[in-house]
This record gives structure tokens, C-alpha cells and sequence, in this order.
């Protein structure tokens, strides 16, 4: 099979892979996608009737390993992780720490699976707003910016290359296919069409959200959250009978083996299987695609090695990088270390990792009087975009804001409540938990007496400043499993960061105050932590119109190639103020449009 | 005996292959403790997932499918082609042994080869692959066991499985004690609680929701969990247990004047793990194991877990655990605020949409 081409190859099967290969099978081509992980199924797919997720607290979050890596200063330490989340030891991510030494990390990796990162996904799923995709325009002439004495906000602040009204009708078409539940009253956004179905009814505690928003005047909504609630007619989905049964709380970190969150597998790439234009979707998994070959301006080759390991090479007529910003950055970058000319053009003004983002992120918490069963849950049940309007911001002195929903799956069910017990990140699961020996015998009793069914968080999600010096880079000297060098993440939070980290904990922190009788409310955010990723991996590869100043065109396709294009969260040049997968999964939509125009409408 | 063979498509098998085995590294990147220097099986990433046990369904019913599992067996044969792969084991006549198919990606065989059997739950076996016709261990699988007559084979369980693996008598014994005390079981009123929803349940009731709860106890089966643990996917925790264990045993019989260590009273176990806290425990002999606190969390995670596990991994025995959060916690009309039974697969709960 080697000799072997393709018309169009996507790099990666989710948010930002799916959508495209959506729109091209569904014009009649055929496209070959090369997907790292494995090809779970939900229980209607598989031919035994077995999905191969299950509602089991352990595929979550799995049992102890220990990093091996060499060289790194956690060499040694436990980590726990889900099923589909990569090896730490075969396929590591590094970090610089703020002490200036190197950690392995989970944090930084979505999911190695077809779907990517949408299987394990919260599901939670507002659009950006208009104002996020102009902060230079917003900011030129601000001269109150909080904590930003150098002025760098308003500097490397940057529009994207093109308006909301260009990207609203694939938000409205991402809505439709993915399969969204929500409501729009009270939204800062406004659809051109209303694609949610209905939201099922709220858990007892999100109350205490609700009514503390209410007492601040803050407009809410019911969370927007990928998972189908009623029959879906575009991915040919169906609920069960008592809808209600969807909310279960194996949600966040959980793939679903009913299919009814809308992962990009179920909602956009099943649904092809049927569909043979000119040979419809090839979806191969259990690929790794280790590198691209070049000739001149155009990526004639994908290197890839099959489920036995064994190298493989395909001939492409386009190329769609999308394995998610950190690993798309690192492909390229391994392509050009093999390659001297493929890196020239690729990083022809040293940007390509550059500006790497995620999201400032943080909240609050609190334990509230009245126990609820937390396990008939989504991820969440109320939103508001009250600190996301520029009224709000510019008062505060911020360049832009964010989002703020209440949890509700978390720590919902037993074992998860304890492993996440004062965790601040992937890589200290259990840690809180096992560092507290007051909870046993007595001591466990009141913890469960307080914890279990009450406590309740409110979290933010906002717009990160660019940085230059945010960046991925291949690491000098750890190597994955196939001898490639893993990725190296380093960055830092501006001031200016800490600063809108703050006035956002804050507002959390009221929600939960002004919502009834809670106590032990405390707030926080991850401007103490250079490692949170908040699976928000975004840029390194952005696009803008100026070639000088972006690694990608507006289309998403590098500037110096013919046919090569990116687009998982690494186009974004600012990091939106909402969590991204939604907007990943529009602009990919809207790049499945053009790539139409490239390989042909039907 | 009959074998069932179940079919599963080569995409089934090769979804838990991949990440596990391809590679091209020999280093040993998995070796937390548990090989010895120069074990191959170093290399490999989560050997312990082999053979892979999974659920089973018999396209029809939930009470016919719940008491098995399925087993896959993989033999890797990429660096060595063989010819033909057979598993003989104790989960079928020993005479005949199942052949592996070799698995295809696009059109080409990849060197894997597997096959997927039926076996029931709670069991434990041993077995062998013939490769060309000469029997040899599963060269991935951690587990292995000496027969009486010597041999070492490869072993595998299934769910649920309360045959004792690990720990002797004396250990599970001990061990019980450890972890009633960090569990919330033993105060009485719980004690009381979790008594009463086992014996609430009718003789029916208990065959078919917890076909496979052997024994009520204070720890509800998070000795055995652990017990499981440590034979499989954290074996490399093995020698803590075992070595903490003694030496625990050691002090507690010498603080209780000599006698039984698993029948002292509550109060020796809690100044013992006040000590552990501290890193200083009053008679441990820190030459055979340097950290006490390191243990105590050990165990404080395992026995967590092992409480409100998914009783499929041999702890949470009868869903004892979530039965007492589903009685413990009741809003005001005594409806349960842990109602976990709608979430999971019948017949441990009472969801028919998913089947586990
Ligand atoms: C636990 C969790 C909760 C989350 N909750 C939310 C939420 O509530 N809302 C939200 O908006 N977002 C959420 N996210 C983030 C969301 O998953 C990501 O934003 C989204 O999946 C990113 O899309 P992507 O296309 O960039 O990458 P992915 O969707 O992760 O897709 C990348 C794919 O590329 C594959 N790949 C990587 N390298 C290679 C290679 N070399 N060869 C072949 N394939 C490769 C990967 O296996 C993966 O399948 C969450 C993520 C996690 C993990």
C-alpha cells in the first residue's frame, strides 16, 4: 500500500480535523485521516453491542505510574491518568517551571482518540463573542490598563483576520451538526438562527449559582453544552426514552458510550460512514503521523506509522494539520529538523510556537446548605456573559474578559470528589486528598458529610494576553518513544493576566456569596501556576494577514506552502472568551469551504 | 468444558494494542519497581492490560451476559512471524488449544495476533501460548504463577474475582484492620446502616443485583480490591504491602503484650497511624522500609478506592459502599441524594440503555 495518495489527508480526527472532513465527504471526496488514538465506539456502533467507554471512575482517572523520564526534576513522582491520554513515559510533554526547572506534565494533552479531545470533553459550548476577535481594534487607544506599565497588552493584542459576522454562520452550522443544547436569552451573542435543543432541568444546586447571579444583575443563561437531549436527525443519534438519564455526571473526562455527547466522532465523522462519493471517509486509526515531506511549496508526503508501528508513507494532494496546538507545532517543527528547507518555510519569521495560548482560568467554591445529588448532572447548568461585555471590562481597567458558568459535575461522584480534593492540576491528582490524613474514621465522616452533594464552583474562562516568550519549542534532550523530541511548553502569565485573573475570581466569588447561605467560600485562579492548561491548548501557529507577523493566512494555511493548512486551536492569535472547541470546530467548518474551492464543489 | 470464542473485529483489538505495544524503544520507561533488571516487559507501556478482559454481551440480555467476561489474547509476533499462535489454558479442555488469527490493517497483516474467548467472572487462570508449536509465557502479561509441579505459567482474572492473589491470610488479615480504620464503616451507626441494606435484601434480590458479593464486612471488599491491585496493575506496590505489613504486625503485636495483632483494639491502629503521619513510629525498622507516611497514603488512596470502586475491580464488594452514601445521604421526602443505580448497567443498577 505504500505509493499509496490522496487527494486531501486530515492530521487529527477532532474539533479541529472533523468538521472539514465533514464538509469534503459530504461534497463527494474522499479523505484519508490519520488519527493517532484508537477508534472507540459507543454501544450502538460496535459490532458486539459493547462500548468501549464505560461509566467506571477509573477510566477517568486510571491507576498509579510513575515518571521515569530522565533529566527532569519529577523523575519519579506518581501521575494518574485517563485511557486516552497519551503515556507520559512513551510520549511526555515538558515544561519549564517557574523555578526554572523542566517537569513532565500531563497537562497541555486534550485526548488521543478519534474525536480528540471532544470524547473527554465537559461539553461546555458558547460561542466567542464579536468583541474577542478584535482586542487590537478595541484597545489602541487605552491608557488604563491595569498592570501592563510596558504597554505589551495593547501591543500584542491582535485582530483576527476576519469578523464575527464571517465566522457566525459556521457557528450557527457547528451548532447544528455538533448537536448543542442550550438557551440564547441572555446571551452576549446573537445567533442568525436558533440551532439548541432544549436544556434538561438544572440540579438543586446550580440554585445557589442562579440566584446569586440574579442578585448581581448579571444576565444568565443555561449553559450551551454539547450533548444531544432530543433525537438528533443530523448525526442520526437518538435519546433514550427518559431523557433525564442523560445526566449522569460521567461527563467531564469521561467518553460517552452512548454517544449522546456530541463529540466530534458521533456528531460529525460517524455519520459518514455511509456516505461513498468518490470513496467517502477513510478514517485510519492507531496512525501517528511522525512527519511531512516537502518539495518546494508543497507537502508531497505524510509519514506516518501504522498500528504495528511499522513506517508508512502517503502522497497528498492537500494537508490538514490538526493534532492539536502543541502537537501540530511539534509536527512541524520535527518535519523541519529533518528538513532544513521544509523549516525555512514554515517558520520563515520564527513564529511558528510562538504566542502559544490558553486561557486565563480560575473561580470559586463553596459548600452550600442544602445537599442535591450531584450525579444526575451535565457539566453545567448556568452561564452568564456579564463580564464578558466591554462595559464591564473597560470599567475594570482589563483589555478583555470572560465567560463564567457554575460546575456541576464536579466532584460529583466518589471517587472523583476525593482525587480532586484541593488539586490544582492534572499532575496533582489524589495529592490534596492523601496530604489531608485528617480524613479518616471521624475526620472522613464530616468531610463526606460536607463534601458529598454540596459543595458547588463557579469558574471563569477569558482571553490570555499574547506573549511572544509563550512558547512550544522541541525539548534538547527527552525523546518520546518512536526517538522524536516531545514538545517543550514554556510560558508565563502577564501581570495584566493576574490582574483580570483576579477581578474574575472575584466576581465567582460574589455569585457564590450573594447565592444564599454558603460558606467556606474561597476563590482562585491558575495565575500561581505556570502548568494549568485547562486542556485550553491553543496558538503557536496563528493566523492574521500580515506574513510577517503570522505563521498561517486567513484561510489557516501556512503562508509559505501550496496546500498545507492548520487548523486545530493553534490559529487562534488571542485565546476568546469562552472555552475554544466550539469555535475550533466553526472556523474548521469554514475552512471546509474553502478547501471546497480548492479540490472542487460538487 | 466448551470455549466460546466471541468474534470482535481486528479494530477492537488493535485499539488496545497500539499505544501499549508499538514502539521503538527498549528502555525500560515502565519499570516502576516491579521487573527485574533486563525484564523486556519493561518496555512496554501498561503491560498489566494483557490479556485484555473486558464486558460481555450476548445480544439479549443483561442476566445473561453479566456473569462473563470477555478475554482477548494478543500475541505479538512482529519481530518473529511465526506461523501459527495458539492459547491452551485452564478456561478450556487442556488439550485443545484456541488459535490466534493474525490481525490486518489495510489489507496487511500487522504481526499481531489475537483471539477473544468467553470466561466467567470471579475467575482465575493460567495459560500458555503455542507459538509454532512450542509453549512458552506470555512474554507481555505481568502476572505469572508457579504451578505445584514447578512450571511457571501466565495468569489472568476476571471481574470481581475474590480469589486471593497476593496476600496471605495473615496479611488480609492485618490489612483489614488498616483500612476499616480509614474507611467511615466502622463507626458504629454506619455499621449499623450498611448491616441494614444487606439485610434488607430479599434471598432474590441478592442473587440478582449482587450475584457477586461474597462477604459483608466493615473494609467491603477493599482488601481484596487491593489484593487485585497489586497483582496487576500496581504490582509494583507489591513489596510495600508486603513488607510494611510485617513490620506493622511486628509493633502492633508488641504494643498488645504479644497476642493476635488483628484482634487489638481500635486504638492501637489509631496512635499507629498518628505516628506513620509523622514519619516517626516507635519500634519500625526503617532499614527494611524508610518511609511510613509514604505507605500510610498508599494506603489511604487504595483503601478509598477500593471502597467505592466499581465492583467489577473486586472492591466496593455488593456496591456496599454506594449503598451506604445512597442511605447515608436523604433529602427531606427520604428520597436518596446518591441515586447511582440510574446511571449504571443493570443488574448492578438499573439502567437497561447501558450495558457496562
Ligand atoms: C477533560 C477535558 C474537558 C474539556 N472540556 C471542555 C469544555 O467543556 N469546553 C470546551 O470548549 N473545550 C473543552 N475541552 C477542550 C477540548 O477538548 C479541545 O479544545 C478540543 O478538543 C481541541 O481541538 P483540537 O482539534 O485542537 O484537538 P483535539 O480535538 O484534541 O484533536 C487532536 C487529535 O489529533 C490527534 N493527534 C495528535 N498527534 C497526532 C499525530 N502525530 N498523528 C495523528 N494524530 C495525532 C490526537 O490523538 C487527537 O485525536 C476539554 C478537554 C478535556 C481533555
Amino acid at each position: 500500500m505504500d505509493g499509496e495518495s490522496a487527494e486531501v489527508v486530515v492530521i487529527g480526527s477532532g474539533a479541529g480535523g472533523a468538521p472539514l472532513t465533514h464538509t469534503l465527504v459530504r461534497a463527494g471526496h474522499r479523505v484519508v485521516v490519520l488519527e493517532k488514538g484508537p477508534l472507540l465506539r459507543t454501544q450502538a456502533q460496535s459490532p458486539t453491542g459493547l462500548s468501549d467507554f464505560k461509566r467506571d471512575e477509573c477510566f477517568a482517572t486510571g491507576s498509579e505510574k510513575r515518571i521515569t523520564v530522565q533529566g527532569v526534576a519529577n523523575t519519579g513522582e506518581s501521575y494518574f491518568s485517563s485511557h486516552v491520554e497519551p503515556d507520559l513515559n512513551d510520549e511526555p510533554h515538558v515544561y519549564r517551571d517557574s523555578d526554572g526547572r523542566d517537569r513532565v506534565t500531563i497537562e497541555g494533552y486534550t485526548a488521543q482518540v478519534v474525536g480528540g479531545g471532544t470524547q473527554l470533553y465537559g461539553g461546555v459550548s458558547p460561542r466567542f463573542t464579536p468583541e474577542d476577535l478584535r482586542l487590537a481594534t478595541l484597545n489602541a487607544s487605552r491608557g488604563d490598563l491595569r498592570d501592563d506599565p510596558g504597554g505589551e497588552v495593547r501591543r500584542e493584542a491582535r485582530d483576527w483576520p476576519l469578523d464575527y459576522a464571517a465566522l457566525e454562520p459556521y457557528y450557527t452550522k457547528a451548532e447544528e451538526l455538533v448537536g448543542i443544547n442550550g438557551t440564547w436569552d441572555g446571551q452576549a451573542k446573537v445567533p442568525s438562527r436558533d440551532r439548541y435543543q432544549p436544556p434538561l432541568e438544572p440540579n438543586p444546586i446550580s440554585a445557589y449559582a442562579a440566584a446569586g447571579m440574579d442578585a448581581l444583575g448579571m444576565r444568565r443563561y443555561r449553559t450551551p453544552l454539547a450533548v444531544i437531549t432530543r433525537d438528533h436527525a443530523p448525526s442520526g443519534r437518538t435519546v433514550p426514552a427518559d431523557t433525564d438519564t442523560v445526566k449522569t455526571a460521567f461527563v467531564n473526562r469521561y467518553g460517552d458510550p452512548l454517544g449522546l455527547k456530541s463529540n466530534a466522532w458521533v456528531s460529525l465523522l460517524a455519520p459518514l460512514r455511509d456516505v461513498n462519493g468518490s470513496g467517502g471517509l477513510d478514517l485510519r486509526a492507531n496512525c501517528t503521523v511522525t512527519h511531512l515531506e516537502a518539495d518546494g511549496p508543497r507537502v508531497t508526503k505524510v509519514h506516518y506509522r501504522d498500528p504495528g508501528g511499522r513506517p508508512r508513507t502517503l502522497a497528498a494532494g492537500t494537508v490538514v494539520v490538526a493534532c492539536s496546538a502543541i502537537e501540530s507545532v511539534r509536527l512541524l517543527q520535527l518535519s523541519g529538523l529533518l528538513d532544513p528547507a521544509f523549516d525555512k518555510r514554515v517558520n520563515a519569521n520564527g513564529l511558528l510556537g510562538r504566542y502559544f495560548l490558553t486561557h486565563c482560568f480560575g473561580g470559586a467554591q463553596c459548600i452550600v446548605p442544602e445537599r442535591s445529588d450531584k450525579s444526575k448532572t451535565l457539566d453545567s447548568d448556568w452561564a452568564t456573559d456579564h463580564c464578558a461585555r466591554p462595559e464591564w471590562f473597560r470599567a475594570q481597567g482589563l483589555w478583555a474578559g470572560g465567560v463564567i458558568y457554575n460546575n456541576t459535575s464536579d466532584g460529583a461522584l466518589p471517587l472523583s470528589l476525593a482525587r480532586t480534593w484541593h488539586a490544582m492540576d492534572m499532575d496533582t491528582m489524589w495529592k490534596g486528598y492523601l496530604y489531608d490524613t485528617s480524613l479518616v474514621g471521624n475526620g472522613f465522616e464530616d468531610y463526606l458529610e460536607e463534601s458529598f452533594g454540596r459543595r458547588l464552583s463557579v469558574a471563569f474562562m477569558a482571553n490570555q494576553v499574547p506573549q511572544r516568550e509563550n512558547r512550544i519549542e522541541l525539548h534538547p534532550s527527552v525523546k518520546d518513544k518512536w526517538g522524536r523530541p516531545v514538545a517543550y511548553i514554556i510560558k508565563t502569565w502577564h501581570p495584566h493576566d493576574r490582574a483580570l485573573m483576579d477581578a474574575l475570581a472575584e466576581q465567582c466569588r460574589q455569585i457564590l456569596v450573594r447565592g444564599g447561605d454558603v460558606r467556606d467560600v474561597s476563590s482562585g485562579s491558575v495565575g500561581g501556576s505556570v502548568v494549568r492548561i485547562a486542556n485550553h491548548v491553543l496558538g503557536g501557529a496563528r493566523f492574521g494577514t500580515n506574513a510577517g507577523d503570522s505563521v498561517l493566512d486567513p484561510d489557516c494555511r501556512a503562508w509559505n506552502f501550496d496546500n498545507l493548512y492548520v487548523t486545530d486551536g493553534a490559529f487562534m492569535p488571542t485565546s476568546g472568551s469562552a472555552n475554544p472547541t466550539l469555535t475550533i470546530e466553526a472556523n474548521s467548518f469554514r475552512v471546509g469551504d474553502v478547501l471546497l474551492d480548492r479540490v472542487g464543489r460538487p | 468444558m466448551k470455549i466460546e470464542v466471541i468474534e470482535k473485529d481486528d479494530q477492537y483489538i488493535l485499539n488496545h494494542c497500539t499505544k501499549y505495544l508499538a514502539r521503538e524503544s527498549r528502555d525500560a520507561r515502565h519499570d516502576f519497581g516491579q521487573y527485574a533488571p533486563g525484564d523486556e516487559r519493561a518496555a512496554i507501556c501498561e503491560a498489566w492490560r494483557f490479556p485484555v478482559v473486558d464486558a460481555h454481551w450476548d445480544g439479549s440480555s443483561a442476566a445473561g451476559s453479566y456473569p462473563y467476561n470477555d478475554v482477548t489474547f494478543v500475541y505479538d509476533g512482529r519481530r518473529t512471524a511465526p506461523a501459527s499462535v495458539a492459547v491452551l489454558g485452564t478456561f478450556g479442555p487442556l488439550h485443545s488449544p484456541v488459535p490466534l488469527r493474525p490481525l490486518v490493517f489495510a489489507g496487511e497483516p500487522t504481526g499481531f495476533f489475537a483471539t477473544t474467548v468467553r470466561v466467567p467472572k470471579g475467575q482465575v487462570h493460567t495459560y500458555k501460548f503455542a507459538v509454532d508449536g512450542d509453549y512458552t509465557l506470555d512474554p507481555v502479561n505481568p502476572q505469572r504463577t508457579v504451578l505445584d509441579n514447578g512450571e511457571p505459567w501466565s495468569r489472568f482474572f476476571t471481574d470481581a474475582c475474590t480469589v486471593p492473589l497476593s496476600l496471605s491470610r495473615t496479611e488480609r488479615d492485618l490489612l483489614g484492620r488498616l483500612v476499616c480504620h480509614l474507611l467511615p464503616f466502622r463507626l458504629d451507626e454506619n455499621r449499623r446502616l450498611i448491616r441494614g441494606v444487606y439485610e434488607s435484601l430479599d434471598r432474590a434480590s441478592r442473587d440478582e443485583e449482587f450475584p457477586l458479593a461474597y462477604l459483608l464486612d466493615d473494609e467491603v471488599g477493599t482488601v481484596n480490591y487491593i489484593d487485585k491491585l497489586i497483582a496487576r496493575q500496581e504490582q509494583h506496590h507489591a513489596d510495600d504491602y508486603h513488607t510494611c505489613l510485617k513490620i506493622i504486625g511486628e509493633i502492633i503485636r508488641s504494643r498488645f503484650g504479644g497476642l493476635d495483632p488483628a484482634a487489638a483494639p481500635a486504638e492501637l491502629y489509631a496512635d499507629l497511624y498518628r505516628q506513620m503521619e509523622t514519619e516517626k513510629v516507635d519500634g519500625w525498622d526503617y532499614s527494611r522500609y524508610g518511609s511510613p507516611r509514604f505507605f500510610l497514603l498508599l494506603l489511604r488512596r487504595h483503601a478509598m478506592t477500593g471502597a467505592f470502586v466499581h465492583p467489577k475491580h473486586g472492591g466496593n464488594s455488593g456496591a456496599a459502599g454506594w449503598m451506604y452514601l445512597e442511605s447515608r445521604f436523604r433529602d427531606a421526602r427520604d428520597g436518596t441524594l446518591f441515586d447511582w443505580r440510574r446511571a449504571l448497567e443493570s443488574p448492578l443498577g438499573h439502567n437497561t440503555d447501558y450495558r457496562g
